[in-house]
């Protein structure tokens, strides 16, 4: 696997590990989100920081950025759902909740919002859905959901729009994945053995018809989102934080490794802190990249499939530019692949 | 080792290898229907349909 490899540079950066990271819909932005509080935007071709979005008193956990650059929300440990203006960093709108915010994510059109809240101190897991008023400056906000339901049974870890309106998809602390009418909250679908442990990570092709997760029980797989039938299996040796779908390639990115504390032999430190490229039709291992010094937590690539970033739990942000050789390689022949 | 590389391979594992693909592009292909037709059942008209509206208006 060639690489050029850029470290985010622009200010300090981080100060502790990273929750998630995303690029808006151009990929000339990238979005950082940290236990150090803070949510950075980074130019993602040089690794310089644009700016920062400052304001929550906790971790925060998830941020989703709309197609068009204009809205990013987040969630954290402050029990607070947050709106930003993405261009100048202002704080738009905050809505409260009794517990924290764990994910968040923008529906295809960017008119909808879905976040999870935790389950915690008697108060339910639950799932929102907010109608986003994109007329004026966007600080005209509703306090109240659109709709929201407690999924019963094992606690929702992340979440997503589908291409069906009010269908959203989830993954559970159990292993299971699900469907889940937003309107009168039922679970119209599930697969209890999608994973055999906590659902880490969930992200959809770019039609929303199938989905890639990751998982504590050191497997990624790939779902189609209609049936949530398990379509393929990468099997690894360390509990996974993040997958991601390469677009325009056929390849999935894992990523995660095991805390210092819980590795005993000098083996297992082994390959443990590395991006590992999979086939994903084929699910054969095609590269791995080496990079943080401690589990990475969260995977994303690049739109246009150009290059990926990594965030760890070093605290380092990385963006990794793909070389010539990686576009022309066609390491299992001339099949083509549907995207 | 990049498995990049790899060319000696054999006549079987080539075949299941393009077995495989061509079960991922038949679903892929399903999954490309079913998308246009949930886009028709919720009244968004799809491209192709929008040209063929026009030209029957035309005429």
């Amino acid at each position: 696997m060639r690489l050029a490899s850029v470290d985010m540079v622009g200010g300090v950066g981080h100060e502790r590990s990273l929750t998630q990271i995303k690029f808006n819909a151009e990929g000339d932005l990238l979005f950082s989100c940290s236990k150090d509080h803070i949510i950075n935007v980074w130019f993602s071709h040089n690794g310089e920081r644009l700016g920062t979005y400052e304001g929550h008193n906790g971790t925060v956990w998830t941020i989703d950025v709309d197609s068009q650059s204009r809205f990013l929300v987040s969630g954290s440990a402050d029990n607070e759902l947050r709106l930003w203006n993405v261009s100048d960093g202002k704080c738009l709108f905050v809505w409260e909740f009794p517990t924290a915010v764990k994910r968040v994510a923008f529906s295809d059109d960017d008119e909808r919002v879905v976040c999870i809240t935790e389950q915690r101190m008697g108060y339910q897991g639950a799932i929102r859905v907010f109608n986003l008023n994109r007329d004026g400056d966007g600080t005209n906000q509703s306090q109240e959901p659109e709709h929201m339901f407690h999924p019963i049974g094992s606690k929702a870890t992340v979440c997503a729009f589908t291409y069906t309106p009010n269908l959203v998809l989830t993954g559970h602390e159990s292993g299971k994945v699900a469907l889940f009418d937003v309107v009168s909250g039922t679970e119209v679908l599930n697969n209890e053995r999608a994973h055999m442990d906590i659902v880490t990570d969930l992200q959809l092709s770019p039609d929303r018809s199938y989905f890639v997760t990751s998982s504590k029980d050191k497997t990624a797989r790939i779902h189609d989102t209609k049936t949530l039938r398990v379509l393929k299996t990468f099997t690894t040796e360390t509990p996974l934080n993040s997958a991601a779908l390469a677009p325009n390639k056929p390849y999935v990115l894992v990523g995660g490794g095991q805390e210092a504390m819980q590795v005993t032999t000098t083996s297992l430190r082994q390959g443990k802190f590395e991006t590992r490229f999979w086939h994903k039709v084929l699910e054969e291992e095609v590269g791995r990249v080496k990079g943080h010094f401690g589990p990475i937590n969260t995977i994303a690539v690049h739109p246009a499939g150009t290059s990926y970033a990594s965030g760890g739990e070093d605290g380092f942000v990385r963006v990794h530019h793909f070389e010539e050789s990686y576009f022309k390689a066609k390491p299992y022949g001339d099949l083509e692949i549907e995207d | 080792e990049d498995a990049a590389e790899e060319s000696n391979v054999s006549a079987e594992l080539v075949a299941h290898r393009k077995r495989l693909v061509d079960e991922w592009n038949a679903w892929r292909a399903r999954c490309k229907r079913d998308i246009a037709e949930e886009k028709r059942s919720r009244g968004q008209k799809l491209n192709g349909e929008h040209h063929e509206e026009e030209k029957e208006e035309i005429e």
